[in-house]
């Protein structure tokens, strides 16, 4: 938790410290016009996001994987 | 083959990366004067399946998270017009095709976004103070008591002076904003959230302007401030192919 004040920045750099809301929040905003309707609306905002969250260790696990075999574009970066 | 986005520039060494499979190469190909940066991603995975894999979130979470990383390493090195997630084409004719339609929308989007990057602004409602919670007798009355302490599902609506003067302060440092968070805006406490376009030279003008709004909302908001992003909300429909 924060300190009350200050602000909370994460930085794409450092991915570690996103959230994956974040991203998706990014990379799906404007990017899926009729495939994201079709997604948000079948699940309704409200479960994507708990879904989201529920999915989280599995991502985590997936990052850790990509971290792995991808160890390449961190030094490329 | 599986568009990433487009630049000006070639980088004078190779990026190695990997792709939104977790498998393919991302690579550069010249077209009109641009770069493009594809993948060869599978045929069945990505486009005939693409509709189905979006509705696992498994799924959808994993590819997303590295169409992003992939996007921004490229974007280490260049600006970047990123395509919309999921953009495929048949071939390099039809890619070549495409960027020679929309060559001046290309055009007009790089100067929108030259020096610039899209950054993400959320406000949520602070939790409060902690109270300890009292002591309970039973695993309901300790998961009520604890509910009890959650922020609101409805959160209070920021004043409209106060978020006007926030927005006004923000408008003057950046070059756009857009709509944001059509994932996230189920958060729970979360009272306003936008993307800015921002240009380099004013990223430590944000920060102090944020910090000034976080100073005097210490005991009712908190701010969250990520970036910097790709400029994925600021790229015209017209030159995103589908």
């Amino acid at each position: 938790m924060s300190t009350p004040g200050t602000v909370v920045f994460a930085d794409t750099n450092e991915n570690d410290q996103l959230s994956l809301v974040d991203i998706l929040d990014h990379v799906l905003n404007q990017g899926v016009i009729v495939r994201g309707n079709l997604v948000l609306s079948l699940a309704g905002v409200d479960l994507v996001y708990i879904g989201l969250d529920v999915i989280l260790t599995s991502i985590e696990t997936a990052m850790r994987h990509m971290n792995a075999t991808s160890g390449l574009s961190d030094e490329a970066s | 083959m599986y568009l990433y986005g487009v630049t000006q520039l070639r980088p004078a060494t190779p990026i190695v990366q990997v792709g939104v499979d977790l498998q393919s190469a991302v690579e550069a190909i010249g077209s009109e004067g641009v770069t493009c940066w594809v993948s060869r991603v599978s045929a069945e995975e990505f486009e005939n399946s693409l509709a189905k894999n979006m509705e696992n979130l498994d799924w959808l979470a994993t590819a997303s998270v590295a169409h992003q990383r992939a996007i921004q390493a490229i974007s280490q090195h260049s600006d970047i017009l990123p395509a919309r997630f999921g953009t495929v084409f048949r071939d390099e004719r039809s890619l070549a095709d495409h960027i020679q339609k929309h060559l001046k929308q290309i055009s007009r989007d790089f100067k929108r976004v030259k020096d610039a990057d899209e950054w993400g602004i959320k406000i949520f409602e602070s939790a409060p103070t902690p109270n300890p919670v009292p002591k309970v007798s039973s695993g309901k009355e300790y998961l009520m008591a604890k509910a009890a302490l959650l922020p609101k599902k409805q959160p209070a609506q920021i004043p409209a002076e106060e978020l006007k003067h926030f927005e006004g302060a923000l408008s003057d440092i950046a070059e756009e904003s857009a709509p944001a968070g059509r994932i996230s805006s189920g958060q729970r406490g979360l009272l306003f959230q936008t993307s800015l376009l921002i240009k380099r030279a004013n990223r430590q003008r944000l920060e102090t302007a944020l910090k000034k709004f976080s100073r005097e909302w210490a005991e009712t908001r908190r701010i969250e401030c990520t970036g910097p992003w790709p400029p994925y909300s600021f790229v015209s429909q017209d030159s995103k192919p589908q």
